[in-house]
């Protein structure tokens, strides 16, 4: 006995689960999702969200949109190395400071 | 200089200056860096930024609370020294039409026109680091910020909001509207590099 959810079953009760085409509340659920993704979210609203994403075609798409763009900020934008004197260089200043 | 990270709070003899400025300041110079270059958009400027910002903070190291979150107080030394400073003089292009971004943002969100998907998460994925970057780069400074502290950096809504001086809400909305606009940039990227934005099923076929 396995639980059904959306995604999980190939039974034919579950691929009968039709992804409504439009949502009558995106922007607010886009605010909701923007909060599950950066971490900021309660775990009510989390399971709000998880919920709503098993039913609604445009928030799905909007969760995978804003959780690619939110990936790519994280670990594809380049950090820019420091340059190798900036540290002795702040270093001697604070040193030289109150003499 | 009234603002509240400058006012003291304890009153270390030097030694502890010293300690608490390589033991906990220092080892923030990379993110520190990083902000300041993301910032001005500079290398030059980059560098005379962070070091006005850590001569500034150990000037004021006494309004530091030890043991606290040195990367925060830093980097809202660091973006009130470049709002002070630096944006004036900056390469930044024309004064930024803020009002303007964000009275055509609100009118989008009534309008609830985000609501068809016109940029694929797959497209994105596909996206080099550096056409990213060039995306970022191309948003209002104040909507950068937002990006970078919260993605890039990692902090929280309430970091920011005290980095930033502005309530949380403030933080949400204009993380919202950042994202609303980086979503517009990459797309206009993504569709003038030859990238497939489009999400329709002909096209899939076509490929």
């Amino acid at each position: 006995m396995t639980p059904m959810t959306p995604e999980s079953s190939s039974s034919a009760e579950a691929e009968k689960v039709v992804k409504k085409e439009q949502c009558e509340n995106h922007a607010e659920c886009m605010k909701l999702i923007q909060m599950v993704l950066d971490g900021e979210a309660g775990s009510e609203e989390i399971e709000h969200v998880r919920q709503n994403l098993g039913k609604c075609l445009p928030c799905t798409n909007g969760y995978n949109l804003q959780k690619a763009i939110k990936e790519a900020l994280q670990f594809r934008v380049e950090h820019k190395p420091v340059p190798q004197n900036l540290a002795d260089c702040i270093k001697s200043k604070i040193q030289n400071l109150e003499k | 200089m009234t603002a509240d990270e400058y006012i003291a709070v304890r009153q270390y003899t030097e030694t502890e200056k010293y300690n608490i400025f390589d033991g906990e300041l220092m080892p923030h110079i990379q993110s520190m860096y990083n902000f300041a270059f993301r910032l001005t958009q500079d290398e030059d400027d980059a560098n005379d930024l962070v070091q006005d910002t850590y001569l500034k903070a150990f000037r004021f190291i006494n309004s530091f609370e030890r043991g606290t979150n040195a990367k925060a107080w830093l980097f809202r030394i660091l973006k009130n020294s470049f709002i002070n400073d630096y944006r004036r003089k900056s390469k930044e292009p024309s004064k930024v039409d803020y009002q303007e971004v964000e009275t055509y943002y609100d009118s989008e969100e009534m309008a609830g026109t985000s609501q068809t998907t016109d940029l694929r998460a797959e497209t994105v994925q596909e996206l080099l680091g550096d056409e990213v970057t060039n995306a970022l780069n191309a948003l209002p400074i104040d909507f950068r910020t937002v990006l970078i502290l919260c993605d890039v950096e990692g902090f929280t809504y309430e970091e920011m909001a005290k980095i930033l001086d502005i309530p949380i809400g403030t933080v949400r909305s204009r993380l919202h509207r950042a994202r609303m606009l980086l979503k517009e940039k990459l797309k206009t990227y993504a569709s003038s590099m030859g990238y497939d934005t489009s999400e329709e099923s002909e096209d899939e076929d076509s490929l």
